[in-house]
């Protein structure tokens, strides 16, 4: 040993540090911030692992990473930069054309691919039409096309039949089952034909007049994909080009991954949040038990300088050392469960990822250096004294600071982290509102306390002196339990509202096959066939087609083909589908007028209800004249209703339903839908053959697709809660370690005083399930505004208020704290009193 | 080595400001072992925590070994402590996460004395405590404890010696022992001693007693034949 200072100080802090460590004096510390990195770490690394293998899955639907559609053909050399770039290209070629073959016609979405389509996701072909698919690696050959069922139905043609497309003819030779880019609509999209790029010129189909997109695939690591279109971008005309990421995907898949991507966002903030207050309740206790060693070294002679260097050397061994232990376990903990459920969620392979690494460690020194920044000021300015006055403690600043400087520190953390300033600012004010107001709650009682206690004498002053003392300790683990509490019922119930959304969007037995074209005489026909093989036919909707001319006398036929072309295939055709019932359809809302029909409804004209956003993209107002071409009749209506319509629903949605009256001259053809499983699939060709003429519509693999991404990203969000869950309940524990310790003294006093452990344990116990009650019923509250705003800001979910949880928050937390109190109690009480008593000196 | 003028010490508490040591002046010699007895709450530890140079005097002068502590902040009068003072508490005051050697080399380490381990070793030695030098304080009895205190109290050769109640927390036997042991390590090394008791016969065995009432010197009794006669108020 030395005589230098700086040897001194690191060999007394090691010292320190190692007996402390060997004695357990660090668990609460140390544990805390394993936990925080090891949370951090796991829900980073995992939801970071889940979340490229979800972009994968999403990726598929697009067919490629990023998608550049426009209207004429780019630039050769566009596409052979991204090829340098080190980027994979595809090239689609679409439009809509007529097949004929045996003298019939139909209308196709006609689609010419290169060679390396599709660059994600499969082509699946079936053997016969509508048919089971199997997934194939291959294109149709030269001369050769892949049709869709219902191309095979209505042209009533067989695998190796011909069929023209424009000025050439092709061999059939695949049936298309699925294309990864299929879209989403569930009628009324054209049937599918693939074929070769390398075919499209002898066709002659995309002359001048035509409307045909070009759509060009890229695919890559994304900083490559990023740098490209960094290259890319001056040259894009907004008129002519359009970029496509998985991240507009706007199909209720896309807007379900983002949902899943923004709860794990969310869920890692929550776990954050958690750590910073397990942190912050270890330190304080920390901080505690050290007062009397600085009294005691400043007293020996340390300089002030000296036991600041002492403890920033602790601190920094014990966050090095929580944070490596955190890290393997972290680590370890994801790795686990990645593998138990690598066979049900999609998890990338490549399991290194170096963000949530720094992430985490970064939170682990943030964490440890702030949230021990104040206890240890207050440490430091322990005065020596203490040694002769037991009952000095420190004298640094007041709690409110501690609080502002805690509040600010995590709210700095979850916007760093999240790069998300609204979801961090709703957290940050429901925090601070709760803790708001539970103050409130327990200085108010304060208050009363001493508005009774005044004018009394000696005795009454001494006790509620020593009430309100305990009121300030009480409040602080009232808003810290409050606060977990809260945090756990966000992550849960927020957990509950999206998988209960996504299941409502495809219940079981939704219609996975759609048929129209039925006539007036087929119905009873269709409905007794169906009936006696067991099929449950949904509504049949009544439809004729009609071309939509006129708003008040402005013929609008040129502004809707113009919204066409914006719009592209799916916007509304120049033929809409007119309806007309009497009974507002399931999942539709009126928004604006009244439903037409209502019984008080005595209109002269005939009245007609607009779906919302066609009515707000056409400028369609309430009690606008509409009129319709239908064959060579003029149907004209008044707009009675706006109607919202939930086109997340695989169901016939209308843009216009007219009154049924303004329809008696035309004789509808009918649309309906039913479901069967798909085991079933082999009934369909019995179903279906005694009526050549209907057409069907088959979104059976859609649906099963969607499905199968919906249940993989709510197993993943079931994992990432229970991992929250989990970081949740240890913060639980160490808290109510930490109020056990200020608890200690009155307990050994008590004990000396004779009071029996029975009666020290009830009161206890009492107190620690008041305490859980009062946290869970406000935490309820807040949950509720904290879930208000980030599921009608963040996450574009509606909105309910959730009572159950109401009952349920303060039941558990009284359990939960009760129980936690009771073992930790339990604990200290068999202890006898001489050693609690030696504990405390 | 220590001088006193007229120290008072007014502490503000939310009833107002309270004196609790009315002006204060004596002198204590070199290797004077003096005794402060008094009523519990007469201002004894408050005396001794300023003498020592813990606390900051309201009013008037303190010199220790010719330096005047109240002019001093607390830095300084932490170095004075480390270099010319040794502590003995009632309640021991040993670091709990440190052994007994350990807690032994503390003062030693901190003033940066030369072979720490050695030194440690030696004064546990003398206070008899040699085989227990890897435990930690919890092991050790009151006794033990404040025998471990004794030992480093001396391991920096202080100049001058502080104790409050060096036996106030230990039954008869192990303060008798506590007690031995305090004033034959104090005569071996010459050392100045003030020390805190309402033991009389602790305070007895000192040169000089002075006896405090209510934040007052009141008089000064059983002056031994070979101390200095030498006090003021
Ligand atoms: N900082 C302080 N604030 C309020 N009262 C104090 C303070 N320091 C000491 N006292 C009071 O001064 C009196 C003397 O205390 P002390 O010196 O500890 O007495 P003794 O050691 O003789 O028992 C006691 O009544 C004590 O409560
Ligand atoms: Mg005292």
């Amino acid at each position: 040993m030395s005589a230098n200072p700086n040897a001194a100080v690191l060999t007394l802090s090691w010292r320190l540090f190692r007996h402390e460590a060997r004695r357990g004096e660090l668990t609460v510390i140390l544990l805390a911030i394993i936990l925080s990195v090891a949370a951090v770490l796991s829900l980073s690394l995992f939801s970071e692992r889940l979340q490229s293998a979800l972009t994968d899955r999403t990726a598929e639907f697009l067919a490629a990473d990023r998608l550049l559609g426009s209207d004429k053909p780019v630039p050769d050399t566009w596409l052979e930069q991204a090829r340098t770039q080190g980027l994979n290209t595809a090239q689609r070629v679409q439009m809509r054309s007529m097949v004929f073959a045996n003298d019939e016609l139909m209308l196709a979405d006609v689609r010419a691919v290169s060679n390396a389509y599709p660059l994600k996701g499969t082509i699946k072909l079936a053997d016969q039409p509508f048919g089971l698919g199997k997934a194939v690696e291959t294109l149709p050959g030269p001369g050769e096309v892949w049709l869709d069922s219902r191309l095979f139905q209505v042209l009533g043609i067989q695998q190796g039949d011909k069929v023209e497309i424009g000025e050439k003819n092709f061999v059939v030779s695949g049936v298309i089952s699925e294309l990864p880019d299929g879209g989403f609509n569930v009628f009324g999209g054209d049937p599918l034909v693939l074929m070769p790029l390398s075919d499209l010129a002898a066709t002659r189909i995309t002359g001048p007049g035509s409307r045909t997109d070009y759509d060009y695939m890229f695919s890559g690591d994304s900083a490559a994909l990023d740098d490209y279109y960094q290259w890319l971008e001056p040259q894009l005309d907004s008129e002519l080009h359009y970029w496509r990421s998985v991240e507009d995907d706007d199909s209720p898949l896309g807007r379900s991954v983002r949902r899943a991507e923004q709860y794990f966002l969310l869920a890692s903030l929550l776990a954050i949040v958690l750590a910073s207050v397990s942190i912050a309740v270890a330190a304080q206790r920390y901080s505690h038990r050290h007062y009397d060693p600085v009294a005691i070294m400043k007293t020996l002679g340390a300089p002030g300088a000296m036991v600041r260097k002492i403890y920033l050397m602790q601190i920094i061994f014990i966050a090095t050392l929580g944070i490596a232990l955190g890290a393997g376990i972290g680590f370890a903990a994801q790795h686990v469960v990645a593998e138990l459920i690598a066979d049900k969620v999609p998890v990338a392979l490549d399991a290194w990822h170096w963000r949530p690494f720094i992430i985490a460690v970064f939170t682990g020194v943030v964490c440890a250096l702030l949230f021990s920044l104040y206890p240890l000021m207050k440490l430091f300015s322990v005065p020596p004294l203490r040694v002769l006055r037991r009952d000095l403690g420190a004298s640094v600043g007041s709690r409110i600071s501690q609080f502002i400087a805690a509040g600010s520190a995590i709210f700095m953390l979850m916007w760093a982290y999240s790069g998300d300033l609204k979801i961090s600012l709703i957290l940050l004010v429901t925090g601070l509102m709760l803790a708001a107001a539970l103050l409130v709650v327990t200085m108010g009682l304060i208050w009363l306390g001493r508005k009774l206690g005044q004018g009394r004498m000696g005795a009454w002053q001494l006790a509620w002196a020593r009430i309100q003392r305990r009121a300030m300790d009480n409040s602080v683990q009232l808003i810290s339990f409050a606060i977990t509490i809260m945090l756990l019922l966000v992550v849960l119930v927020m957990r509950n509202d999206m998988v209960k959304q996504w299941q409502e969007q495809l219940p079981e037995g939704t219609p996975n096959y759609f048929m129209i074209n039925i006539t007036d005489q087929q119905r009873p026909t269709v409905e007794s066939h169906f009936e006696t093989r067991g099929v449950q036919m949904e509504n049949f909707y009544p439809v004729v087609r009609g071309r939509f001319v006129a708003i008040n006398d402005d013929t609008i036929r040129t502004e809707v083909t113009k919204e066409d072309d914006e719009r592209g295939r799916r916007g509304l055709g120049r033929e809409a589908n007119l309806t007309w019932s009497n009974t507002l359809q399931h999942e539709n809302r009126v928004v604006a007028g009244s439903w037409h029909g209502e019984p008080d409804d005595a209109q002269q004209l005939y009245q007609v209800s607009v779906e919302s956003q066609v009515a707000e993209r056409l400028d369609i107002q309430l009690g606008d004249m509409l009129r319709f071409n239908i064959g060579s009749e003029v149907v004209e209506a008044q707009v009675g209703s706006l109607r919202e319509v939930n086109w997340q629903t695989m169901q016939p949605n209308f843009f216009f339903v007219l009154e049924p009256a303004a329809m008696e001259a035309f004789s509808p053809t009918y649309i309906t839908s039913f479901h069967l499983p798909t085991e079933q699939k082999a009934l369909l060709g019995q179903l279906m053959s005694p009526f050549p003429t209907v057409t069907l519509f088959d979104v059976d693999a859609r649906i099963n697709q969607l499905r199968s991404v919906v249940s993989q990203v709510s197993l993943a969000v079931e994992f990432i809660l229970v991992l929250v869950l989990c970081a949740g309940a240890l913060v639980l524990v160490a808290q109510v370690q930490s109020t056990m310790d200020e608890r200690q003294q009155e307990l050994a006093i008590l004990r000396t005083l004779g009071a029996r452990g029975r009666m020290i344990r009830m009161s206890v116990i009492a107190e620690f399930i008041i305490i859980g009650v009062v946290a869970g019923t406000m935490a309820a509250l807040a949950n509720e505004l904290a879930l208000y705003l980030l599921q009608s800001q963040v996450f574009n979910m509606q909105t309910a208020v959730h009572w159950q949880y109401w009952l349920l928050a303060p039941l558990t937390g009284a359990l939960v704290v009760g129980l936690l109190g009771a073992i930790s109690c339990w604990r200290l009480l068999s202890l006898n009193t001489s050693q609690l008593l030696r504990k405390m000196v | 080595m220590i001088r006193t003028r007229a120290i008072t010490k007014i502490v503000s508490t939310t009833e107002g400001e309270l004196q609790i040591l009315q002006p204060i002046s004596f002198d204590v010699n070199s290797g004077e072992s003096v005794a402060i007895v008094g009523a519990s709450g007469s201002g004894k530890s408050t005396l001794l925590g300023l003498l020592a140079g813990l606390d900051q005097v309201t009013d008037g002068e303190i010199f220790l070994d010719e330096a005047p502590l109240h002019k001093m902040d607390e830095e300084a009068r932490a170095r004075m402590r480390g270099e010319k003072v040794g502590f003995i508490f009632q309640s021991f005051m040993l670091v709990q996460s440190l052994t007994a050697l350990e807690n032994v080399m503390l003062p030693a380490e901190i003033t940066g004395l030369a072979n720490p381990r050695q030194a440690a070793l030696e004064a546990l030695q003398q206070v008899g405590l040699e085989h227990r030098a890897s435990h930690y304080p919890n092991q050790l009895s009151g006794g033990e404890q404040q025998r471990v205190a004794i030992a480093r109290a001396f391991i920096t050769r202080p100049k001058i010696l502080f104790a409050d109640e060096p036996t106030g927390n230990l039954d008869a036997a192990n303060g008798d022992k506590v007690e031995k042991l305090l004033f034959e390590l104090n005569r071996q090394a010459g050392t100045t001693l003030v020390l805190v008791t309402h033991d009389t016969e602790l305070a007895q065995r000192c040169d000089r007693q002075l006896h405090m009432h209510a934040g007052s010197l009141t008089e000064e009794s059983e002056e031994k034949a070979s101390a200095e006669q030498r006090y003021v108020s």
